[in-house]
């Protein structure tokens, strides 16, 4: 098609050139009219916000609107680097990621080659279906769950722990325990799920390299490593390297469920941070400009991973 | 030859049986000790919620109720007026997912189709949504100004589609056999007809997909109704659940404080009973959930 515009374009010059677009715009009328308020949507509801942005830079006031007030230049960015706050939740932000990158990244690909060896689909299938069930729950129940599984006085966990001699252990206000109950509250959520697109690739792999090893006597662990693994590998990488984008964004909804105010020194994160200074404490263009800062880190994060995934041979995201 | 392969087989399986035998034994021990360990949360939850509060506070609940009580299920119901805030949800639920369903439709259609003037500046303008946004608090100040605050409109409009959902469904459509759409087209049909008569009875498998995703996602939105639903009688579950746990919370710490919802059952209870109920409607869809979402993940990761 385009070939064709273009050569036409060559012989007849640029009236031809517009009689064409316009008439291609005309047999795409009843497109225009799907697509177009989709735009304007996007334009108003998505761009709009961007144009907000220059509060980061203002002092925001909501009687003079947002163009009207004052410009401050960088004051809440300074604000911003010379505060403590600001060194604690970009910690913890990194912190909550590599955490659960060593930890919980790992579990779906394990639990796959697990569930893959097993035959039995009447095992198969209700194992998978539990796994799977806690990633279609809010973080509001299973933080309920959790909460109340660990209370010192009347948890099942502490029960146990009393029955068999020990202290109680005040697992959501101690700051060790507490990153291990969010770790560990993770994987319950999300690993079951993080299977399906391994055991689609392994799915992939053709029958015969298992039973060419099973002669050649391998065992199913060297099956596994030396078959199993190697297929899913591309897909793990792609995993790993999408994951790298988002090294600074953790869920609003399970750190504002968990976390208490005992625990904020470890639990305080960007989103949960400009929720409470922007929402509650009515501070617009400060929040405004860690939010900026949080999306121009983001986007080089997300360039970048991109760019590896490039490298890697791999589709990368865009 | 059959005979001799099956022999063959069986001779196999008798040598490798002992390695084998042992990792099966393992594997399934495992699985059945992780599938029992996800599972449990769940059940003493249940447990919990039919106990009586003698029997939790002693600790004795462990797998089944003990003194077996509805009283906790009667005061979310009647004190806390669980059903007004799920109607609510269910209402906000269905209206968001029909307007999720119809614009992402409407959006993904066109990106579906080879060449359309303009289509690369559409693809263009959505792509550095996906990247780059406003951010929280702009866009609190811009609904604010809009005076959608406290409406579910705003939310409505705030998630009225995904974009990546949209690419799912996108990436299906241009799999369609462009024949059907060509023959149509001939006999007079234009884009508009194409879609309703030809692609979507087509796509009913993603459709139904989406729609669960997106539902799911109504069902359990907590951020955006909390950032901004104020007035009370528009509450959704999610917030609402969170706000009885909370409550029953400062109950059990400090009684005398409480004014809204007084327990007179042990806190626990009551909470485990607003956690089930929550919980209840998600796994009435669940089946129909597991049925389609592994072919939708798949879709999604083929191009995404």
């Amino acid at each position: 098609m385009k070939v064709n515009v273009q050569q036409v374009n060559l012989s007849n010059g640029n009236t031809q050139r517009r009689r064409r677009l316009l008439r291609d715009m005309k047999s795409a009328r009843y497109l225009y009219m799907l697509i177009i308020p989709v735009m304007i949507y996007i334009v108003i509801f998505k761009y709009g916000p961007m144009y907000g942005i220059i509060m980061a830079f203002k002092d925001y006031k909501i009687g003079d609107g947002i163009w009207g007030s004052a410009w401050v230049g960088v004051k809440h960015f300074r604000t911003l680097f010379n505060s403590y706050d600001f060194y604690r939740i970009l910690r913890n932000s990194l912190l909550l990621n590599v955490y659960s990158v060593i930890f919980q990244f790992p579990v779906p690909i394990l639990l796959a080659l697990l569930l893959n060896e097993v035959k039995c689909n009447r095992f198969k299938k209700p194992v998978q279906s539990i796994l799977y069930l806690p990633h279609f729950l809010s973080w509001v129940i299973l933080a309920g769950i959790v909460i109340q599984m660990l209370s010192p006085s009347t948890g099942i966990v502490n029960a146990i722990i009393k029955f068999f001699g020990g202290e109680p252990i005040y697992f959501m206000s101690s700051k060790g325990w507490w990153l291990v109950v969010f770790i560990i509250s993770g994987i319950w959520k999300e690993s079951g799920w993080g299977t399906i697109i391994y055991l689609a690739a392994i799915s992939g792999v053709d029958a015969q390299l298992y039973e060419a090893a099973q002669i050649d006597g391998a065992g199913k662990l060297r099956q596994i490593w030396h078959i199993t693994m190697p297929a899913i590998k591309p897909t793990i990488v792609i995993l790993l390297v999408m994951r790298m984008g988002s090294m600074m964004d953790v869920g609003f909804d399970q750190i504002y469920m968990l976390s208490n105010d005992y625990v904020r020194d470890v639990a305080d994160v960007f989103s949960t941070y400009i929720y409470r200074m922007g929402i509650e404490n009515i501070r617009y263009s400060y929040t405004t400009a860690i939010g900026l800062f949080q999306s121009i880190v983001n986007l080089i994060l997300l360039a970048g991973t991109n760019w590896v995934a490039h490298r890697l041979g791999e589709q990368g995201i865009w | 030859m059959d005979k001799s392969v099956r022999i063959n087989r069986k001779k196999n399986a008798i040598r490798v049986s002992k390695g084998e035998r042992i990792f099966y034994i393992v594997n399934y021990f495992i699985l059945t000790l992780l599938g029992i360990t996800a599972l449990y949360p769940f059940l003493i939850t249940l447990a919990n919620s039919l106990s009586g509060s003698r029997a939790i506070l002693a600790g004795e609940v462990v797998l089944f109720p003990v003194d077996f009580s509805l009283e906790a299920y009667y005061q979310i119901t009647t004190a806390a007026k669980i059903f007004d805030t799920m109607a609510n949800t269910v209402y906000l639920t269905i209206i968001g997912t029909l307007l999720n369903m119809l614009v992402t439709i409407m959006c993904a259609y066109p990106l579906s189709k080879k060449y359309f003037p303009g289509k690369n500046l559409c693809v263009t303008i959505l792509t550095i949504t996906m990247f780059f946004g406003g951010g929280l608090i702009p866009t609190f100040i811009l609904m604010k100004s809009l005076h959608l605050m406290d409406t579910y409109l705003c939310l409505w409009l705030l998630g009225l589609f995904s974009i990546y959902n949209m690419i799912i469904l996108r990436t299906f459509f241009s799999g369609l056999p462009p024949e059907l759409e060509e023959s149509a087209k001939i006999d007079g049909a234009n884009d508009i007809v194409v879609l309703i008569r030809i692609a979507l009875p087509l796509s009913k498998a993603v459709l139904a997909t989406l729609t669960l995703f997106y539902a799911v996602g109504w069902w359990n939105s907590y951020m955006s109704p909390l950032l901004y639903i104020s007035s009370p009688d528009k509450a959704v579950l999610m917030l609402k659940l969170k706000q009885l746990l909370d409550q029953s919370q400062l109950a059990q710490n400090h009684p005398e404080e409480i004014g809204v919802v007084r327990p007179v059952i042990a806190p626990e209870s009551f909470k485990a009973a607003s956690i089930i109920v929550s919980t209840v409607p998600i796994l009435c869809v669940y089946p129909f959930l597991q049925k389609y979402f592994v072919k939708g993940v798949m879709i999604g990761s083929i191009k995404g």
